[in-house]
């Protein structure tokens, strides 16, 4: 009786295939950035369902920024008082300085120094979405005009230092800055989709 | 310093130029890409599509896949298997064949004629059929890619116990599947 790996390689299609998929790889990619920039051909129902999409999160932004708006207006600065998970950004260092506070990041050993001043807080943010990522989930963070002017101007200096996202006081994560931050940010911390939706809603809802 | 986004799967960044990045992606995935998706489907022209399909996704979300070969790698793999896994459930039934109507079987000793080899062959990969994407993934990855657990829980995410799990209950199924019943004829 054969051994099932090697009936595997017997039959593997790659063996017997093995220059097929070679010929329409340029077409392949041709298309695909196609799609991608124009939403022709195959990707035309996912662009049509991003387009829908992107409608939607004009709709629910509008809606966000009326509230937004309403509430500053009626009883101002308490906004971050409001959400229900406190959002900031601080630059940090890996090295203890002075002014600087040491903090755990959540689910690891390891310390960082956190700068006293708060680069963002929830009022600089427009709009958080859920992501789904593989199996995991994500949330992105679109920065208002002003949240956009502060992260860029803070994290342009700050090059390979980390920087400091805290939910509710916990340094969730603090990954080093390859360039600077301008509009948006995500935070892909290993999420359940509950604990996701959770953050997003927080970051930008009332409780 | 430590690279934390590498580390810990995390990133904080502005993507400039998408489709740049879309472009290279493609340039440096889609050979194993393909590989993995013609192994976990029953045709080229599908595999073809389940790849298209990962990189559509990866330009619908790109600020999601995160920086570096590997872990875009293993970001590209893992949506490339939820998409299989959501086009598998849909044809699952259709495709789960009855493999004693093949008159070959693919454990028969000795010389075959071409018929009955290429037979055997098919017989073998529809068999693959039956099995979960990730459980065929599994089972590819370290029967058909050579890869060891670690390196395939690694490239998964999910813990090596998992792994051998799957690939356990994998080759049994594929086994049970293939083995010769009373009936069938040698």
């Amino acid at each position: 009786m054969n051994d099932l790996r090697e009936l595997l390689q017997d039959a593997d299609p790659i063996r017997h295939e093995s220059s097929t998929f070679l010929e329409p790889r340029e077409t392949q990619r041709r298309s695909l950035l196609a799609a991608a920039s124009s939403g022709e051909g195959r990707a035309g129902a996912i662009a049509t369902r991003r387009s829908r999409a992107a409608f939607f999160v004009v709709v629910v932004s509008i809606t966000i920024l009326a509230l937004f708006l309403g509430n500053r207006l009626w009883s101002p600065r308490i906004q971050d008082v409001h959400a229900a998970v406190r959002f900031e950004v601080r630059l940090a260092e890996d090295k203890p300085g002075p002014r600087l506070r040491e903090a755990k990041i959540s689910g690891t050993d390891r310390s960082i120094y956190l700068h006293e001043e708060v680069v963002v807080t929830n009022s600089d943010i427009s709009a958080a979405r859920l992501i789904h990522v593989g199996d995991a989930y994500a949330v992105g963070i679109e920065f208002n005009k002003a949240g956009a002017k502060k992260m860029r101007e803070a994290t342009g200096e700050h090059i390979g230092k980390p920087v400091a996202i805290l939910l509710d006081g916990q340094v969730v994560m603090a990954p080093v800055l390859r360039s600077p931050v301008n509009s948006s940010a995500e935070i892909t911390d290993g999420f359940t989709k509950n604990e996701a939706e959770k953050v997003v809603k927080g970051i930008v809802g009332k409780t | 310093m430590n690279d934390l986004s590498c580390s810990r799967a995390v990133r904080i960044s502005d993507v400039r130029d998408a489709a740049e990045r879309l472009g290279v992606l493609f340039d440096t995935h889609y050979d194993r890409l393909y590989r993995l998706a013609r192994r976990l489907t029953s045709s080229a022209d599908d595999a073809k599509d389940l790849v298209q399909d990962t990189f559509l996704k990866a330009a619908r979300f790109p600020r999601s896949i995160p920086i570096g070969a590997r872990d875009e790698e293993a970001w590209l793999v893992r949506v490339m298997i939820n998409t299989r896994r959501d086009e598998w459930r849909k044809t699952s039934t259709r495709n789960r064949h009855d493999l004693r109507a093949f008159s070959a079987s693919p454990w028969e000793p000795g010389e075959r004629s071409a018929e009955a080899a290429l037979i055997a062959r098919t017989t073998v990969w529809q068999a693959l059929d039956t099995l979960s994407p990730r459980r065929r993934a599994v089972v590819v990855m370290h029967e058909l890619e050579g890869l060891a657990v670690p390196a395939i829980a690694s490239l998964l995410g999910v813990s090596a116990i998992t792994v051998r799990w799957h690939l356990s209950m994998g080759k049994r199924d594929l086994t049970h599947t293939l083995k010769p019943r009373k009936g069938d004829r040698k």
